[in-house]
């Protein structure tokens, strides 16, 4: 369609005599710019475009997705090396669909979307007003077929109108003829999905700006306020600002994970409690795929890990008394993590490295052999203690600090047991087990906008697919007692399939009005190979 | 629960179906050869041929059946859907691909010439499934979800039915390359090509409408009744002179050297690429012996756009659907994951080759290659960004 737009006029030629080069001026290129971006040639160069914007971003690892990945192309440890990871950079190749070209191709896609639609719509709407028009030499159209009918003309045409009707196709009365035509939805649909695309643009638009993202990891029995520092992470999109946290208090009551006996995980289910001014108002379970809705946030299920609590004692003095939350130390039964227990006075910081056993038996020899069962059925604490100057008021992770010489000291111990470390001066106690599980807190507007664009995606795009357009004329004029009907029919596309419809037409037609069966039916079936005649079909430009 | 003996049973099935494949591939392109030609150009099963097409029709249905028992008994022993891993995808899409060529081509479009093309793309999927073999189990929690067993099952149909779009471009494209040759060789002025020839050929009147491109079902073309050559208007040029006109060298060639190239990258196992390699190099051999028994490139390439055009739409779906699930399960619908980033890459592919054949300059055998690319998108997406590339799909470590 758009591929058929006349291409752009040469400028008029300039006087004679003019030295000025044949530049159009800033309207002529606007309007140059305009056609070339209608041009389906442009749209087809523009999916080329994100197509190979997608390719690089398979490829390439992205920060946004495997941050990780990254940091190791950067620093040349994997990758094709340091040098080609600061182009790489510079072209923001790391985060494609980030980066400035990239939304520079997105506005040059709607830019020519809007260019093609526009136009197209409108015609799409002066095409689908106008009532079908009178057809001429009719028996000149290659599917084409003439009956005689012992009715009257009206009654004929009449007959032919039902028949049509039937078959949901618009008809109208133009003197002797009825003519009919359907198959709108053909341009209809592709326009209702290419114009979806501004909806799933909005949506997402919508979404990034006033969204929100955070997650926190919380330990069974504590909670956190939906305010922005309680967050761990968080993304707020430009537009969701302090005052549109909620406030409500979520606290993890529970933590439960069930395993498959081949110990692959079944389920992970955090019971939590919401209440806001310090008033219960709902406790529900989150499950993966089961997130919990509540007033425009969405919590859902997205880690867990283990969380020893652990008394650490100077004397009568606690320092630490708290669920540390362990992360996965390898395997599924084996969990570590840090605690930072004294951090001031640089000289005297002191810290665990913790490392969590789930299965861990005693073997003869009175050592631990680990066993593969993931649940905390027989599990073990190894905690080693460092002192000195651990560097643990450096802004980094707990994991980082200043290792040094080792640990001072390492102790095993089972829940709800005690260990003197350093000579007795510190006593750090494995009170019990418990679970910590992560959590995500998302406000995701624009959703049923992206819903809505979605549908309509898919709602316009079937009919554009399959949909065709096609005329049906049938003329009735009197001869002797009863008429002389003449049945024709064009199609713009799917000609073979409107061979078999128009057949079934013709027939329909001729059980409504009683036609005996002419010795053969010479035309109708005739494959589509010469050029049609008149009427010449309109087509949207 | 996993289901020892019935996991055992479905193995065996797919063991079966694998082989009955193979067996039924050979059948089709035997009845491809045992085809032979009037005086009128018209090519006409012997009745050897036909007898063992027959054959081969029968022990193709008679796989598919075992074959869909295997996937049923995998589902009964896992207790769950049976598209969990790659594996069973792959195991699916043969399956769909299968179904795709016995319905649609055979006995819907009359094409059961091409049907030993399709199994051939099933078996080949079947291999790599057993290359990527995983014990029946139970999914993580994530996949636990009515919303991704929608979405698997769109992805696998659409890629189904792609697949057969593809084995109908690929035809076409030799089938043209072929048709040209000999126009160009018999001095003949040749307008164009063939491919799509539905809006190009010189048939079509210059203000013909533009979107012509949905030329109905190839009529007139029955499975035994005879193959038109594409000479029926012009003088009768030897169909053989079609095959000489190709290479029977780089026919085995090309393929053997694509696929085992392929296998290495993707898995690297140099054995599995040797047999896949010598299996491409003979399905090569094949299409360059029944290059004059295809259908005229026009008619494989309207064949290769109602197939695209009938997945697009499931493929579109299928990507929708996964959004929702992601939604669900991780919190947002859409990250730019690899797996995400792939599928949406073939998709747009798949968008392109529609514009493509209704733009001027492209529709023919540049839209064609736009078709080809798409598809190796899609075994990009599957193969290896699965097997490669680490994303969120990779799971490990937390939930
Ligand atoms: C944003 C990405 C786009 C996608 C995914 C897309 C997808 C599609 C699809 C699937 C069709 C149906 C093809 C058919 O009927 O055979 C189509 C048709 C069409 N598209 Fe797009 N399109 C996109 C952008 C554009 C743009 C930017 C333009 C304008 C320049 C455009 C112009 C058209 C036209 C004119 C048709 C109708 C072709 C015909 O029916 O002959 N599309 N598009």
């Amino acid at each position: 369609m758009t591929g058929t737009v006349s291409p752009p006029k040469a400028p008029a030629p300039l006087p004679s005599g003019s030295r000025l080069p044949d530049i159009p001026g800033p309207l002529e290129t606007l309007r140059i710019a305009w056609r070339r971006l209608r041009r389906m040639a442009t749209a087809l160069q523009l999916l080329f475009a994100l197509a190979a914007a997608s390719v690089v971003a398979t490829v390439i690892p992205q920060e946004p997705v495997t941050a990780q990945s990254v940091e190791q192309w950067r620093s040349g440890v994997t990758g094709p090396g340091a040098g080609v990871a600061r182009v790489l950079d510079e072209l923001g190749l790391f985060d494609v669909f980030g980066s400035w070209w990239f939304a520079a191709l997105t506005v040059g896609l709607v830019v020519s979307l809007t260019g093609c639609l526009l136009p197209r719509w409108r015609a799409f709407v002066r095409v689908a007003r106008r009532p079908p028009a009178a057809g001429r030499n009719l028996e000149r159209l290659s599917a084409s077929t003439v009956l005689s009918c012992p009715l009257e003309p009206e009654q004929a045409l009449r007959a032919a109108e039902r028949v049509l009707g039937r078959r949901r196709f618009r008809r109208r009365r133009v003197g002797s003829q009825v003519a009919a035509e359907r198959g709108h939805w053909r341009e209809g649909g592709s326009l209702v999905f290419h114009t979806a695309f501004y909806l799933l643009l909005l949506g997402a638009v919508i979404g990034k700006v006033f969204g929100f993202a955070g997650s926190i990891s919380l330990a069974e029995g504590g909670a956190f306020a939906d305010t922005r520092i309680a967050y761990d992470a968080a993304q707020p999109g430009r537009e969701f600002d302090l005052g549109d946290h909620r406030g409500f208090v979520a606290r993890l009551d529970d933590f439960d994970v069930s395993y498959f006996p081949d110990f692959t995980p079944r389920d992970f289910r955090s019971t939590v409690t919401i209440s806001e001014d310090g008033q219960r108002v709902r406790t529900a379970d989150i499950r993966v795929n089961h997130p919990l809705r509540y007033r425009g946030m969405t919590l859902y299920q997205i880690g867990f890990g283990m969380a020893p609590h652990v008394v650490v004692r100077a004397g009568d003095q606690v320092l630490l008394d708290e669920r540390v939350l362990l992360a996965p130390g390898g395997g599924s039964n084996l969990w570590a993590g840090t605690a930072k227990v004294k951090v001031r006075d640089p000289d005297s910081q002191i810290a665990l490295d913790l490392a969590l056993a789930t299965d861990a038996r005693l073997g003869d020899d009175g050592q631990p052999v680990l066993g593969p069962d993931p649940r905390p059925r027989n599990p073990v604490l190894v905690s080693s203690l460092y002192f000195g100057d651990l560097g643990l008021e450096r802004p980094v992770p707990a994991a980082d600090f200043d290792r040094g010489d080792g640990p001072v000291e390492t102790a095993m111990l089972r829940p709800g047991k005690t260990a003197k470390l350093a000579q007795g001066s510190l006593t750090v106690e494995f009170r019990d087990l418990g679970y910590w599980s992560g959590l995500q807190v998302t406000h995701a507007p624009g959703r049923s906008i992206l819903l809505a664009g979605a549908a309509l995606l898919l709602v316009g795009l079937i009919p554009s697919l399959y949909s065709y357009r096609r005329r049906i004329w049938v003329e009735a004029t009197p001869d002797g007692a009863g008429s002389r009907v003449t049945v024709a029919g064009v199609a713009l596309q799917r000609k073979a399939t409107f061979t078999d419809e128009f057949d079934a037409v013709v027939s329909a037609l001729r059980d409504a009005v009683g036609s005996r069966p002419p010795p053969r039916p010479e035309a109708g079936s005739q494959p589509y190979s010469q050029p049609e005649p008149a009427p010449s079909p309109e087509r949207s430009p | 629960m996993p289901n020892e003996s019935l996991a055992q049973l479905s193995n065996t099935l797919f063991s079966v179906a694998l082989i009955t494949y193979i067996a039924a591939m050979v059948g089709y392109f035997f009845r491809l050869g045992f085809t032979r030609f009037t005086s009128q150009g018209v090519v006409a099963g012997t009745a050897a041929g036909r007898r063992v097409g027959l054959l081969a029709t029968g022990v193709a249905v008679a796989g598919w059946l075992v074959h869909l028992a295997s996937v049923t008994t995998r589902g009964v022993a896992a207790g769950r859907v049976p598209w969990a891993n790659m594996y069973e995808y792959s195991s699916i899409l043969a399956l769909g691909a299968v179904a795709v060529g016995l319905v649609v081509v055979q006995r819907r479009l009359g094409y059961g010439h091409l049907v030993g093309f399709v199994l051939a793309a099933a078996v080949l999927s079947m291999t790599s499934g057993l290359l990527l073999f995983t014990e029946a189990g139970p999914v993580v929690p994530a996949l636990n979800s009515y919303w991704i067993k929608i979405h698997t099952s769109a992805m696998m149909t659409a890629s189904s039915v792609v697949i057969v779009g593809f084995v109908a471009t690929a035809l076409s494209l030799v089938k043209d390359t072929a048709e040209r040759r000999v126009a160009a060789r018999s001095g003949e002025s040749y307008v164009g090509s063939t491919v799509g020839a539905a809006q190009v050929g010189a048939a079509a009147p210059a203000g013909a409408a533009p979107d012509d491109r949905t030329e109905g079902r190839p009529d007139g073309y029955e499975a035994d009744a005879g193959v038109d050559i594409g000479a029926g208007d012009g003088e009768w040029a030897s169909p053989l002179a079609q095959r000489e006109a190709l290479s029977p060298v780089l026919f085995p060639l090309v393929p053997a050297v694509a696929v085992t190239v392929f296998v290495l990258a993707v898995w690297r196992a140099p054995g599995a690429a040797i047999v896949a390699g010598s299996v491409a190099a003979l399905l090569g051999t094949a299409a360059w012996y029944a290059v004059p028994f295809l259908p005229p490139a026009a008619k494989l390439d309207n064949l290769a756009y109602r197939t695209i055009a009938f997945g697009f739409p499931i493929w579109t779906f299928a990507i929708m659907a996964g959004a929702i699930w992601a939604e669900e399960a991780w919190g947002r619908y859409w990250g730019w994951d690899p797996k995400e980033t792939g599928s949406f890459f073939t998709w747009v592919l798949y968008a392109s080759y529609l514009h493509a054949r209704s733009t001027h300059g492209w529709r023919g055998r540049r839209a064609a290659w736009v078709a080809v690319v798409a598809f190796v998108a899609l075994l990009v997406t599957y193969y290896v960004v699965n097997l490669w590339i680490v994303g969120l799909h990779s799971y490990a470590g937390d939930i």
